[in-house]
């Protein structure tokens, strides 16, 4: 039990350690250095009351400042010096490099097609499920049915679909669904599923749209029972279809729930790695940006490449952080 | 029992020099039943040095030693499967150079003994040589394995030259069956069985000199050579007809799978080109000598480049230094860190001091003949260039080759993925 | 007015159907994983698992007795005995058998065979053999004999037995049915008395007694033959215990008080911060992994269990205090003011009143990390994972099986069932609180 007693104890100490800064700071704050008594009570006030929100936001822009924005000042530099040359600044070289490797090209490209496919399929298969659920008894049971694939991890993930692609040799009853089904459909011998240029990545991206359907759905869901019941009345009075309704009322009163659901999973597309390097690591042309850069920085061991093929997934990455902002800044108004 | 360890480890404790007991780090890439025969040896080392030994392996050992050194919080020795990372480790100053003296020992005590120094020096982060690695426990990698009830079933003969290993398999297809499993997937790491096969391949059609070119890069990886060293392997590869599933499950199918199609009711395949560890792959309860066996990856007889033979093995290296590690590498220097081992699974070695009965295994004995028996051995050329190209671009080169691209392609940008490294 | 009642019901017909298609689609993959996990290599090796429930063709290999365990009577030398009882496996029927591999289905139950080395061989459709010579069988092993046979369908815990000692499973299902029963009866003994204490009893009752049972009695009774998982599977179970509650804990307590500075306290610079924290949801990962792994040693904190806590606690704050900050923004305005004019300082508004009213998002949050720190795997390599072998954690366990036993589909299929196992049952649970988080962070 050695680790479990340890465990508990860290966890003691920890969470009495924060919750000891936040009590005694602000104890400290307005007994010890602003007291509110005396001469300047009106004035010691309003100075804690300006050094409070400090307090309370320290630990967390603490944290973000080391765990985030410090690697990415840090990632900025190395892409732009040579290891080799004891980092020496080599101004765009690491760059250049890239540019001129096919595979960085070959991520990029199947980068774009991901985020062009996952997001809307994400959110289409999203929507459908919970514009359907919402109309029968047991559809909070299919609802969390389709919203579990959210728990379980990407290496659960790889072996759970790498069972479905499986291939047998074509005298040998095959395990694979995917191949048993193909066959059953007339195909002539089973396919090695994860070697087929561009199908594959397209079988990856079933992968992640598992997932993210269940994310999508829940969100969507809520927002769809959210629109006011008079209008979809008012619309049925007018004798509009249920498709008529979907489409021309519901859709267009929910997109911008569409929109935050569309950019999330647009965030996890730029961001995974762990499925293709589970499941082919990369090779017969399903690269991906995350995992180039992750095979740079760990395998090839080029860290001048692996920071600035980071530096294009920030890029890439850039307009939904500006319309993430923008959203917020209009919020707060 | 536990009684008698104790006494016992006392009492080599006190043989063994006075000094202080360390816990000493070692990182392998061992996992499974050779993580348990590793264990092992360091258990023999424990109880004779009094050091206290952990052991540690990991299936993604190259990225984590790297990770590791980087950072600063690497183990105090580390068992490299691949001599390129090693010497990668040196150039940036990871690794601490051996004790005076190794390199004599391994000299006078190694067979080729010259060899194995030149395959473990190499320049510091300084620019000067020095001894960094240690040999210890080598594989033999040009064997094919098969099924000897399956060839008497058939009537096949075992081959003696690749003459005869051709025609063995234009017969069997000639029988209707398939005579090759092959099987290059290997997660991240998959390719590698193919650069086996290219680099047995060079050994039999370019005499040595020219493989150590290649291997250094003094000839380029698209020189006419090498691409027809790739094209022999196509021909086995890229033969719908020899491969069982066919040519397009070759580079997806799991090495670790492939060898059981020669095992399967009927068999898939009669013959699997693979390395000396492959029976831990087997169906459970196959034992090597009577449901499985292995012969000689044969030679060309017209070609008159002897019997060459592909190995290789693990350096071990100190990447964070104390007295324990030293200790632990003059330990391996000891017949009984050999002997341990033999009387396991998977052990090799060209130490001359041991005493050949020490092999648990009669067909560890076999294998040590071929090892003996070669006329050249080289050791495998990919662990030896840049982890890049060895580790990286040869690996997907070689995935790409068996998917149907030109060899001539491949090799060429394999060679541009070098050039980018210099 | 018919004409729309029986289009409508046909709509809901349609309804039914296809959300039951979506269901069936995206439950499929995980069942085949489940189910394959309890059959044997061979069959997931011979039959698609969804077959599983029927009997199967197979083609098996099998050995007659050695002959030196021959009988000699009158010149003729003789063994016998039944094919499935020497491999260890229940009889069935054989529809044909034959005794070179080239030849798999040459010979009908009962009809004779002749031997290439002479004598002869007789199987009967229950797999009982008769080999007969006139001279002594000689070799070292038996004669091969393959069969095909129709095997019926099986179940075993095996693979569980492999993957995480012998007999776990069959103690947990102990323990959670006396755990269940004993939260039944403690819900029968309260039932009178009101209060969330109370109602709150059985389930933490049933808790006690399952971990007070797993103390006491174990989960296993030792590891199978040849598995190198059993201890180490327990032991990254607890490591991961070790590492998930505090990296699930501390950036909710960091979360909240920063989310409620944002949401409710008026400071220069507030739009600017909530701006690069929204900004921060987007880094990915892997780029921090050397530089912070580099600082962590500079500081002293090393690979260890602090470090991983810290490395969780940064990666999962921005999600944490964006969710938090939206949630809480949402709170009545009139609560937090009239708490304020009564005199309240923020910390007391904070713990007394934002803290409870946000129980839904934090709990949602809870989840969230819990179910990111326990499946990672990357953070925990990087920052965890060093050379004393002291500390690992489930993923990485099997993934190291994968490498190990890469094509031992029974295996992986257990293991991967076993690593989701936990974070499913967490998720069900508590399913509810994620949703409403969820809708927190993205509908206002």
């Amino acid at each position: 039990m050695h680790p479990a007693l340890q465990g508990l104890l860290t966890i003691v100490i920890g969470v009495g350690g924060c919750v000891g800064y936040f009590y005694f700071s602000n104890v400290l704050l307005d007994r010890v250095i602003f007291p509110a008594r005396g001469r300047d009570m009106g004035r010691n006030i309003n100075r804690a009351n300006m050094v409070r929100p400090w307090l309370f936001l320290f630990p967390a822009i603490f944290a973000l400042g080391l765990y985030l924005a410090y690697p990415v000042a840090e990632t900025l530099r190395l892409s732009l010096t040579d290891r080799a040359a004891g980092g020496a600044f080599v101004g765009l070289a690491n760059y250049q490099q890239m540019m001129a490797e096919p595979k960085f090209w070959e991520a990029l490209r199947n980068n774009f097609m991901w985020l062009l496919i996952v997001p809307a399929a994400a959110t289409g298969f999203g929507l459908l499920a919970a514009q359907l659920t919402d109309r029968i008894r047991w559809g909070n049971l299919a609802k969390s049915l389709i919203f579990m694939p959210m728990a379980i991890s990407f290496v659960g993930a790889g072996v759970i679909w790498k069972l479905v692609y499986e291939q047998r040799p074509v005298d040998v009853e095959q395990i694979g669904v995917l191949n048993a089904i193909y066959l059953a459909l007339g195909g002539a011998e089973p396919q090695t599923w994860m070697t087929i240029p561009l199908w594959n990545s397209i079988f990856l991206m079933v992968v992640l749209v598992w997932i993210q359907t269940g994310f999508a759905m829940v969100i969507l869901s809520a927002a769809l029972r959210g629109i006011p019941e008079e209008t979809v009345e008012a619309a049925i009075i007018d004798g509009a279809g249920p498709f008529q309704i979907f489409f021309k009322i519901k859709v267009p009163q929910i997109m911008g729930t569409i929109m935050v659901v569309w950019t999330t999973i647009t965030l996890v597309v730029l961001k995974v790695f762990d499925i293709v390097f589970a499941m082919t690591n990369g090779q017969w042309e399903t690269q991906v940006l995350a995992n180039y850069m992750f095979d740079k920085l760990f395998s090839a061991n080029d860290w001048g490449v692996g920071s600035a093929s980071a530096m294009i997934i920030m890029l890439l990455v850039t307009p939904i952080l500006a319309w993430n902002v923008y959203n917020a800044r209009k919020e707060m108004r | 029992m536990k009684h008698a360890l104790m006494t016992g480890a006392a009492a080599l404790a006190l043989t063994a020099s006075m000094a202080q007991a360390e816990q000493v780090t070692v990182f392998g890439p061992w996992l499974g039943p050779d993580q348990a025969n590793v264990e092992k040896v360091l258990a023999g080392f424990a109880a004779a040095s009094g050091h206290d030994v952990r052991y540690v392996g990991s299936d993604s050992f190259e990225q984590q030693v790297m990770v590791d050194a980087e950072a600063g919080s690497a183990p105090n020795v580390a068992a490299f499967p691949q001599p390129g990372l090693a010497a990668g480790m040196a150039a940036r100053g990871f690794l601490t150079p051996l004790a005076d003296g190794t390199g004599d020992w391994i000299r006078e005590n190694y067979a080729a003994g010259q060899s194995w120094v030149d395959l473990g020096t190499y320049a510091g982060a300084d620019g000067n040589k020095a001894l960094y690695g240690f040999f210890y426990k080598i594989d033999v990698k040009s064997l094919v394995w098969y099924s000897p009830e399956n060839f008497e079933d058939a009537g096949y003969e075992v081959p003696t030259t690749m003459e005869e290993l051709k025609a063995l398999t234009d017969q069997i297809v000639a029988d209707g069956e398939t005579p090759w499993c092959i099987g290059l997937g290997s997660g991240g790491a998959t390719g590698w069985p193919a650069t086996d096969w290219v680099e047995d391949m060079m050994l039999r059609t370019q005499p040595p000199e020219v493989y150590d070119q290649w291997v250094s890069n003094e000839i380029k990886f698209d020189d006419p050579r090498v691409i027809a060293a790739i094209e022999e392997f196509g021909a086995f590869a890229r033969n719908d007809d020899y491969v069982a599933g066919g040519a397009g499950v070759v580079a997806s199918t799991d090495f670790r799978d492939s060898p059981k199609g020669m095992f399967s009711s009927p068999p898939q395949c009669y013959m699997h080109r693979q390395a000396s560890f492959i029976p831990a792959f087997f169906p459970e309860g196959n034992i090597v000598g009577e449901d499985s066996d292995f012969f000689y990856f044969p030679a060309y007889a017209g070609k008159d480049l002897g019997t060459p033979v592909l190995g290789a093995g693990t350096v071990w290296g100190i990447t964070n230094e104390n007295q324990a590690a030293h200790d632990l590498i003059a330990y391996l220097q000891t017949p009984k860190a050999h002997e341990d081992w033999m009387a396991l699974k998977g052990f090799l070695t060209p130490y001359k001091g041991v005493n050949p009965d020490a092999f648990g295994d009669p067909t560890l004995r076999k294998m040590n003949d071929i090892l003996l028996g070669a006329t050249t051995f080289r050791f495998d050329g990919s662990d030896l260039m840049p982890g890049g190209v060895g580790a990286g671009s040869f690996w997907t080169g070689m995935v790409d080759y068996a998917g149907g691209k030109s060899a001539a392609d491949v090799a060429a940008e394999i060679q541009s993925s070098w050039d980018a490294l210099k | 007015m018919d004409n729309i009642a029986g289009s409508k019901s046909s709509l809901t017909w349609a309804v039914h159907i296809s959300v039951a298609v979506l269901v069936f689609l995206w439950l499929f993959p995980t069942v085949g994983l489940f189910v394959s996990s309890f059959r044997t290599s061979d069959q997931i090796a011979t039959s698609g698992w969804w077959k599983a429930m029927f009997p199967s063709v197979q083609n098996l290999q099998l050995r007659a007795k050695a002959p030196e365990l021959q009988v000699e009577t009158d010149g003729l030398y003789v063994i016998e005995g039944n094919l499935f009882a020497e491999d260890g496996r229940d009889q069935t029927e054989i529809s044909v058998y034959g005794i070179s591999s080239r030849a798999i289905d040459a010979f009908r139950p009962a009809e004779t065979a002749e031997l290439r080395k002479g004598g002869t061989i007789t199987v009967e459709a229950n797999g009982d053999y008769l080999m007969e010579h006139t001279e002594a069988f000689r070799g070292s092993r038996g004669q091969r004999v393959f069969v095909t046979a129709e095997i019926p369908p099986e179940f075993t815990l095996t693979n569980y037995d492999t993957v995480l000692g012998k007999d776990v499973v069959k103690r947990l299902v102990i323990y959670f049915a006396a755990a269940m029963i004993f939260a039944f009866v403690l819900r029968y003994v309260v039932r009178d008395r009101a209060g969330i204490m109370v109602a709150a009893l059985p389930t933490s009752g049933g808790l006690a007694l399952l971990l007070l049972l797993i103390l006491v009695f174990g989960l296993s009774t030792g590891t199978v033959e040849g598995a190198q998982t059993g201890d180490s599977m327990a032991k990254a179970f607890f490591s991961t215990l070790t590492v998930t509650i505090p990296a699930t804990i501390i950036p909710i307590l960091v979360a909240a008080f920063a989310a409620y500075a944002l949401a409710w306290m008026d400071f220069p610079g507030r739009a600017l911060l909530i701006a690069i924290i929204v900004g921060l949801l987007v880094v990915p990962l892997q780029l921090a992994l050397i530089p912070l792994l580099k600082l962590h040693l500079q500081v002293g904190i090393g690979k260890g269990y602090l470090g991983v806590w810290l490395a969780h606690t940064g990666f999962g704050l921005p999600l944490a205090i964006y969710l938090l900050r939206n949630y809480m923004a949402g709170l009545p305005r009139d609560i937090i003011e009239n708490a304020k004019v009564d005199g309240a300082t923020d910390f007391q508004i904070f713990v007394r009143i934002i803290l409870p009213l946000s129980f839904p998002a934090l709990a949602s949050f809870a989840i969230f990390q819990f179910l990111w720190t326990w499946n990672d795997l990357l953070v925990a390599k990087v920052f965890l994972i060093d050379a004393t072998g002291e500390t690992t954690v489930m993923t990485n366990a099997i993934v190291e099986l994968l490498g190990t036993r890469g094509g031992n589909w029974e295996i992986l299929a257990t293991a991967a069932f076993v690593s989701i196992a936990v974070p499913l049952i967490v998720f069900f649970a508590m399913q509810k609180y994620l949703v409403r988080g969820l809708l927190a962070g993205s509908v206002k």
